[in-house]
Parts: C-alpha cells; structure tokens; sequence
C-alpha cells in the first residue's frame, strides 16, 4: 500500500493535490482513500491531506502515521513542530519539498540522506498564500513519484476534480501539474509501497488503568486567563506588517484598535509595536495606517533579514 | 448615563485586554469586534456561548479571557445566561460573595444561533427582564461550517449552500427590529471598522441593566472571500453604503448614530467580495443589483434629513 | 418529623425544599407540573427562599440548571416525558460540565402516538447522559431519593447530576403517607453545597466546559466522567448507611424482596415493582420459592450486588417497562451483560415488556410470569419476549380501529 501525506497551508490546496492524486490512483484501478485533515486553525494555519493506494482493499483508516512519501508544499512549515510534517518520518519515508533552496541544503538541514527531493517552488511568489497551484504541482510530482500514475490519468483527474472552477484557473493547474509530473521524471518509481503492520513481532501499546481523579481535576475546564497567549499564531504568517517608525506619525494608534488580533500595543512613545509571536498576517494594519508607514514583507524575507541583522 | 470617555479616538484603549494565540482566522472581522468590546467590558465577565467560530476560542486548555467563560450548545446561550445571573444574584443575596466577586454576564453567539435557532431562547430572555448583554457576531451565514446561508446572509450572496447564479433567494432577517419589538433596555448595531462608534455603544450598554443586545457584522474574509486585509476596508463601505445601519434602539426610539452624508452606491461594497462576484462577472446583473440597491435607498428613505 | 399524605410530585416538591433547592429553573408539563407549582407557591408565600424562574423549554431549562450549578448554587428541576427528550442535548452536555444538581423526572409515555400514561422510555433515552439514575416505587422514595441524590451528586468524589424517577400517575398523582423529616435532620443530612473550583467568581477566572481537539483529551474527560460513576456506587453505600441512620430507612442500590431462599427473582424497576411485591407474597402462599430484585440504582448499575442477589438461582423474569424498538427490553439486555461469564449464574433470563403507556400489570399476570420462567427452566430454553397483552385489549383496540377505519377486509380475517 501506498501512504502519501500532502503538507501545506490552510489556502494551498492540499485537499484538492490529495483528491487529485487520489483520483488519479483510482483511475489506474487502485483502492484508494483520501481525506483532509482540520483542526481549529484557519487559512494560513498548517493542514495536512492523505492519500492511501492499494492494489488490495484498503482496511487502514484515519492519519497516517508512517508515510512513504510526504509532500511539503510550503518549505515554511518543515521546521514547525505544530505542522507535523516529519511525524513518522523515516529512513524509508521519501519527502518532497517545494523550496527555493536545493535538495542538498534540505539533506543537511534534516540529516535524512538522499531521501529529500525538492520541487522548485516559483522563487517570484512574495506571499505564500498565493502558492495556490502549489497544490497542483505536489499532485503531478507525486503522481510520477510512485511510477504507477501514467501522465493521461493524472490529466483526467485533475479534470474531474477541478470541474466547475473557470477553464483559465483549470489550464494553469494542468500546466502545474504536468511540470511537476515531468521534473520528477528522473525519480519515477522512488516511492516503494510500504509494508503492512506485523502481528509477528509488535511493540505493544502502553496502555494504563486510567485512574479516577477529582472533578477539580478532570473537568473540562480551565482555572486560568489569558493561556492562548502560549499558541504561537504568528506562524500562520506569510507576510509580515512592518512598522516604518521614520513614517509612522503615531497618531490614534487605528492600526492597533482595528487589528483583529489585537497584536498591536502602543509604547509610553506613542510608538506600535508589532507581537510577532502572535500576528497572523493579515495585514490590516498596513491597509489602515492613514499615513501608509506599514509595509508587508514577505515572511521568509523578514526572517532572513533578522538573521543577518540586515 | 455619564459623559462617553470616547469622545476622540485617541480616547480608544491602546493595549488590549483579549489574549492574542486564538485561532480564528486572519483578518477576522468578528474577533476585530469582540477584542473592541472586550477592551471596555474588561474581565469581569462570564462570556456564555453557542456553536460557532466563536466557540472555537477557548479550546482546552488555552483561553483569551481574563474573566471566565461557558460553553453551552447552540441554540441556548441566553439560557446559560440565565442560570449565571440569577445563581450569582443568590449568591450576593445570601453574602455568599461580595459585591466584587459579581460578573456581568456576556452572551456571545454567531448569526446561525441569534437569527435561528436561538431566537427563541433570546425573545424569552428579554421577556423576562434577564440583566444580560448578548453580542451577536454576524457573519451573515454558518461559517464554522464552511459559510452555509443563515438566516443572517444577504440577498443574493453566494454561500456553500447558495451557489447559484442568482445566489441566495432570501433576505436578511431584520433582527435588530425583532429584538427592539420585545422594549428590551437597550438594541445596537456596530462594526469593528468604526471603533469609537462601538466603543461609545459598549460603554452605554455596560452601564445599564436589563436586557441589551448588540449586533456586530462581522466582514468574513474566509466566507465572504476577499483577502484578511481588507476587512477594516469592507466594513467601512459596508457603512458608507448604508447597507449596515449604525444605529440604537433606547426607551421606545431608534436613533441613527451615524448617518452617511453622502451614501456611495452599494456596489462599492458588494465588489470587494467574491460572494457578490456573480453580480459583476461574466456580466452586471443589472435587476439583481438595483433591487439590492433600492432596498438600501428605501430604508434611508426618511432617515437622511 | 411530620407524617402527611403526600403524592409523589408532593414528596417530590417537599425534598427540594428540605434540600434547600437555591434555583429551579422550571417548564410545565404533565404529569410533573404539580412539583413546580408546589413550589413556586411555597416562593409566593415566603415558605421557601429560593428564586424559580420558568423557561421557554426544556432545552433551556436543563440548560440555566447546569449553569446555575456552575456559578456554585444548589439547583432543583423537574420534567417528564417529551420534556426530557427535548432537552436531551443538554442532560448529555451539563453532566460533562461536572457540576452537579437533581432533577426529577416523572415517567410518562412517549409519541407517537402521544399519551399522558406511563412507561420508561423515557428515562431508558436518558440512560447513557452521564447522569446518574434512581428510580422510586413509592411517594416516600421519592422524598428520601432526592435528598440522597444530593448528597450522592454533591460528593467530591462524584460531581454529577442526578435523575430521580417516579412514574407518572401511579406515583406522581397517588397521594400516599410520607414521612416529612425535620428541617433540622435534612440539614444535618444534607450539608450546605460546597462548588468547590467549579463556580464563577470574578478573582478566580475560569473557562467551563470548553471544546477540545482530538481523541486523547476527549477520551479523558469522558471516562473520567465514567469513573466518577463508577465511584458513585462506594459513595451511594456510605450515603444510605448516613440515610439509614438519620432517617431509619434502608434506601439500598439494590432492593432484595424475600429472595433469601428463592429460586425464581422478579427483576423490575419503578413503582410497578411494588405489584410484584404483592404477587411474591401470595406466590409465596401457593409455595413457591419466589422474590423480587429491584435496582433503585440504574446508573450507576450495582452489577456486583446484582451478581451476588442472583448467584445460585434458577430463573429470571425480567419485566420492562420500555421497549427498544428491534431489540426488545432495554432492563433484559443490561441484565444478561452483567450475568454473561460469571459462574453459578441463572441460564434461564425470560423477558416480559409490560406497562407500556400506562397500560397496568395485574397480580395473575405476574404469576403466569413465574409459570412461564419455571417452565423455561424445566425445558432449559427460554422462550421469546413476551409482551403482556390480551385478546380483550386486542378486541378493544379493533373496535377503535374499525371507527377509525383501518383496513376492514385484513380486521375481519383476523380476530
């Protein structure tokens, strides 16, 4: 069976590479399932779809916990522990990533050896959100990754699962994909369907009596305030909001009683400043600002300009 | 009632009392709303909610609130107000607790609860004179569900379950006039986009007893579709249109708060979102548009001086 | 100590104001309405101090007695029938809140067809809510199981919800001598509610009831809501011994009628178990080594009481006063789970649905129950449920057919 797991954000597509590769597959006459994944976070926030394949009836269900192949559309989100993108991740799980950086930088950075394979993510995109063919191209690298997806089913899959959008958004998917499908074209057949479980030799699960404990324990409810402040949703951000402070005329702080997040607090200057642990990028701010003194930068670009002190 | 605190701007607070980390979406117009409202409420507080995004803010074990919170289901928030109020008003009867262990007691629900299936549970709270606030959130359709049409959604927008090309056949139910039809204390309707006249109307209903009620629309970058950082921008227009009336209802009266001088057309404001796309592409629906038009003018009809 | 014929809703309104009910959030409906108008008069004329408010439905009720009980006060609510189903959704979600209160409800019918009468459907429907379950057979349970209730709720080791059920009109309109205890004895029973840090208070904010992501903290907190229960059995025992000895009444989990000896049980819940009370004695006259079972505890289920009272015997007949519908008796179901496995338990479980709608349960008819389970274990197979019905209510409800006009041809073939 294959297990193949879509990385993104809420936004990218990763529900639609899921159902496209999973039509795929299906065309090709394998049992397969596919699903997304949600959980509370919203657009920008991490997401997960899943594919599995198999020539026999599939009887696994839910996520899959060890893939063959996981797919990361953002590279943003690999080194993000809420994503999970190397859960389950092993000497024998090939992953790809669509980065702008190369196959061997990911190898270094992740100790994982030849297994990483990049997809060249369009190094034009400044907001990632606007990665919405990303999802596409994952489906076609995949497709060709397991070597079993001829390039004719990945067209009518896509076809069908992208039936009723406007032909040009269809077009541009097809030409994503089919970029995808050919540049994997040296790595056809990498991914090799894993094995099932064994019931011969398992590691037992370590199940517990769980113990009765106190209602002032065990309700669901939390005796504290404020404990969202530890959810670090400044992750979600693509694009960050800069403050000029030579333009910012600190005037009825708009900015920080519009942001929906209340992120912005004004200093005993009369100076906002920014709780980038906790923006979410929505960029309200620099659309409010009457003296146009927040600009957005694009996340991977802040950062880099943080690290070299730039 | 004492003279408003905000009477300028820079009268708004400048740091917040709602914790940040929650996980609605970016650009949030209802979360614009409530950390406003939160800002004059303060923490001594027990927001009682109903399904919707809104529940979604305290998920085990994290919370924004200073104060407290409970969850109730849907269709019955003003009934968990209820029980509250009237076990703390016990509770200070007998000295139980001190005055300043009291909490006003905040009922926070999405559209789908307020114009459906909570109505009912809210005329009753009302009819019973019940010391509450309720804050509706309207995003104008069942958006933690993927934006389905409510009873709050807009003729003609397009929802997951309107995807027509004349899109949804319905109008919004008038809830400010059905909740003002009860002679409840006080009825107002705001945006996050105009703060200080949401700040003055949070002001006025925390000092006052009774029944008061609040509608705030919510721009929905995720349901509506238009990018997080035009929600300040649509809600705006949404006033300067007319298409949402800033207004209060007290002792009998309505009373306009903010009446555009110069009202823009509402395609000013339907453009911007791809829910109303329909309306512009392939071609102007020119019938559907001038009937949403002409429901504007006519409700201004009479109120413009 | 005051000694009064009572009804059962009367008893039911006495307990929560020897309780010291603080809140009763109330909706009307039959055969309850008696319980909160009682009390709303005593209200009226300042007999008893708590505040009651009448919601617009039952949903709402369930829904203000679970938030009063988590800001801390102690709450008392009542509904039938119709009524309990409709606030369905909030029994399942206030007992997950873990705060607890009593509710009693009266045991009616329900649609369709719609009836005023009788059965258990519909406290069975609330049978997997999270609160927990007594059930009455007389006016005088019904005041002693509420207080109880309270105390078995309340307990830090517990903090759920209680049900307490009577059955619609032969308790809840049957007045019968009750004893009223003392203001004085209830208190010393029944102390003051302490919320513990379940409550609302502005110098300790909390966040009640709030949603969870993923299996892992939901499976938690719901089986420790099941532990809690479980602990309820332990609990029960010390508050009927505390009952006992304030009181002098036994109030056990699990009532053993003349079954020392016996080698056939009647198992039965509610007031219909008092019949069969009757028809052990004279079956007892006719020489026949028969007793009653009668689990006043249905959640938690006494399994091991049940298990130890049943060890040795013949047979069962299991009579139910409910029905599931493609399944049969929901008491019968339950009492062959806790049975299945255990040595030296009766083969022979005989399964009677009786009393349905109100429909009543007569002497004779409890001693061809008996026949029928001894002859089952005679034969070493038991038969198919039985539902107890006669030709004569067959050829009552024909002739209400016929003015009905249901299909003629297919009435007159059969009788």
């Amino acid at each position: 069976m294959y297990r193949i797991r879509f990385h993104g954000r809420g936004g990218q597509g990763m529900k639609t590479a899921s159902r496209i590769l999973g039509t795929a597959f299906f065309l090709e006459g394998f049992e397969v399932q596919d699903a997304p994944r949600y959980g509370a976070e919203r657009r920008g926030a991490p997401i997960f779809a899943y594919v599995r394949a198999s020539r026999s009836p599939i009887h696994e269900r839910g996520i899959i916990r060890h893939p063959d192949l996981v797919i990361v559309a953002d590279d943003s989100l690999v080194p993000v522990p809420a994503a999970g993108v190397l859960a389950g991740v092993t000497g024998d799980t090939l992953l790809l990533i669509s980065t702008t950086e190369t196959a061997a930088t990911w190898r270094d950075r992740l100790n994982l050896g030849d297994a990483v394979l990049t997809l060249p993510a369009p190094p034009e995109v400044e907001d990632r959100l606007e990665l919405r063919f990303a999802g596409a191209a994952c489906a076609g690298a995949a497709a060709r990754l397991t070597g079993v997806i001829s390039e004719a089913s990945l067209e009518q899959a896509l076809q069908e699962e992208l039936a009723g959008l406007p032909a040009g958004v269809v077009e541009k998917n097809r030409e994503k994909a089919l970029e995808g499908y050919a540049l994997m074209a040296a790595h056809e057949g990498r991914v090799k369907a894993g094995a099932k479980v064994s019931a011969r030799a398992y590691s037992a699960p370590d199940w517990i009596d769980l113990a009765f404990e106190k209602a002032r324990i065990s309700a669901p409810a939390i005796h504290a305030a404020l404990t969202s402040e530890k959810m670090p949703t400044g992750l979600w951000r693509t694009m960050r909001p800069v403050i000029d402070r030579e333009h910012c005329k600190r005037c009825w702080w708009i900015c920080s009683s519009s942001c929906p997040d209340g992120v912005i607090d004004i200093d005993a200057e009369n100076h906002p400043r920014i709780d980038y642990e906790h923006c979410k990028g929505c960029l309200t701010c620099v659309t409010v600002c009457p003296s146009h003194a927040i600009r957005a930068v694009p996340e991977h670009q802040a950062v880099t300009a943080e690290e070299t002190g730039a | 009632m004492t003279e408003t605190l905000f009477k300028h701007m820079r009268d708004l607070p400048s740091s917040h009392l709602l914790g940040t980390g929650t996980p609605t979406c970016a650009g949030c117009g209802g979360l614009q709303a409530l950390h406003q409202i939160y800002d004059v409420f303060g923490g001594k507080t027990v927001f009682v909610n109903a399904a919707g995004c809104m529940t979604l803010l305290s998920v085990y074990p994290f919370t924004p609130f200073r104060g407290s919170w409970l969850y109730t289901a849907m269709a019955c928030a003003p009934a968990g107000a209820q029980g509250i109020r009237d076990a703390l008003d016990i509770l200070l009867e007998k000295g139980q607790i001190s005055a300043d262990e009291d909490l006003q007691t905040v009922v926070l629900t999405g559209d789908g609860a307020a114009y459906g299936m909570g109505l009912s549970a809210t005329s009753s709270a009302i009819e019973r004179g019940l010391d509450f606030i309720y804050l509706c959130y309207d995003n104008e359709g069942y958006g933690n569900t993927g934006q389905q049409y409510s009873e709050a959604t807009p003729h003609a927008a397009r929802t997951s379950t309107s995807k027509g090309p004349q899109g949804y056949p319905g109008n919004k139910k008038d809830l400010f006039s059905i909740w003002a039809a009860h002679k409840p204390r006080y009825v107002a309707t705001v945006i996050g986009a105009e703060p200080l006249d949401l700040a003055r109307k949070i002001e006025k209903a925390r000092e006052m007893p009774g029944p008061r009620l609040i509608i705030a629309l919510s721009p929905c970058p995720t349901g509506w579709d238009f990018s997080p950082d035009a929600t300040t921008d649509i809600g705006r227009l949404a006033v300067r249109t007319g298409i949402w009336p800033l207004k209060e209802y007290e002792n009998g009266k309505v009373v306009h708060t903010r009446i555009p001088r110069k009202r823009l057309p509402v395609e000013d404001y339907l453009k911007r979102q791809g829910r109303f796309s329909h309306l512009f592409e392939p071609v102007r629906k020119e019938a559907l548009l001038a009937e949403i038009q002409g429901r504007v003018d006519a409700y201004w009809e009479g109120i413009e001086g | 100590m005051m000694r009064k014929l009572l009804t059962g809703n009367g008893a039911a309104a006495w307990s929560a104001r020897l309780a010291r009910a603080d809140y009763i959030p109330a909706f009307p409906i039959t055969p309850q309405t008696e319980i909160v108008e009682t009390l709303g008069n005593w209200i009226d004329n300042e007999q008893l101090p708590a505040r009651m408010v009448t919601l617009e439905s039952e949903h709402s009720m369930i829904t203000a007695a679970g938030a009063a009980a988590a800001t801390g006060v102690r709450v008392f609510s009542a509904t039938s029938s119709q009524g309990l189903l409709y606030a369905m959704e909030m029994l399942y979600t206030v007992a997950g809140w873990r705060a607890p209160f009593v509710l009693v409800n009266v045991s009616r019918g329900l649609a369709a067809p719609i009836t005023l009468e009788p059965d258990h459907n519909d406290i069975m429907a609330a049978r997997d809510s999270g609160f927990l379950q007594i059930h009455c057979a007389d006016c005088q349970e019904v005041l002693d199981s509420v207080l109880m209730a309270y105390r078995l709720g309340e307990d830090e080791r517990v903090r759920l919800p209680v049900m307490v059920n009577q059955d619609g009109f032969y308790l809840s309109f049957t007045r019968e001598p009750v004893d009223i205890p003392d203001p004085g004895a209830a208190a010393r029973f029944l102390p003051d509610y302490d919320p513990e840090n379940i409550r609302f208070r502005a110098s300790a904010p909390v966040s009640q009831a709030v949603a969870v992501l993923g299996g892992a903290p939901y499976s938690y907190f719901r089986y420790e809501s099941h532990l809690a229960a479980r602990q309820a059995l332990e609990v029960y025992d010390e508050v009927a011994a505390d009952f006992e000895a304030e009181f002098g009444r036994k109030r056990e989990a699990l009532e053993a009628y003349r079954t020392e000896d016996a080698e056939y049980l009647f198992v039965q819940l509610g007031s219909f178990a008092t019949k069969a009370r009757e028809a052990v004695d004279r079956l007892r006259e006719a020489g026949w080594a028969v007793g009653l079972l009668r689990p006043r505890l249905f959640r938690p289920l006494p399994e091991e009481k049940i298990r130890q009272a049943l060890a040795g015997r013949k047979g069962v007949a299991v009579i139910d006063q409910n029905l599931s519908p493609g399944r049969g008796g929901v008491l019968h179901a339950e009492l062959a789970s806790v049975l299945f496995g255990h040595a030296d338990m009766p083969s022979i479980l005989v399964s009677f649905i009786g009393g349905l709608g109100g429909r009543d349960i007569s002497t004779e008819e409890f001693f061809e129950m008996a026949r029928v389970t001894r002859r089952a274990v005679e034969d070493g197979k038991a038969p198919p449920p039985r539902l107890l019905y006669t030709e004569t209510e067959l050829r009552e409800v024909r002739k209400l057919q016929a003015i009905a006009n249901a299909e003629r041809a297919d009435l007159e073939k059969k009788p």
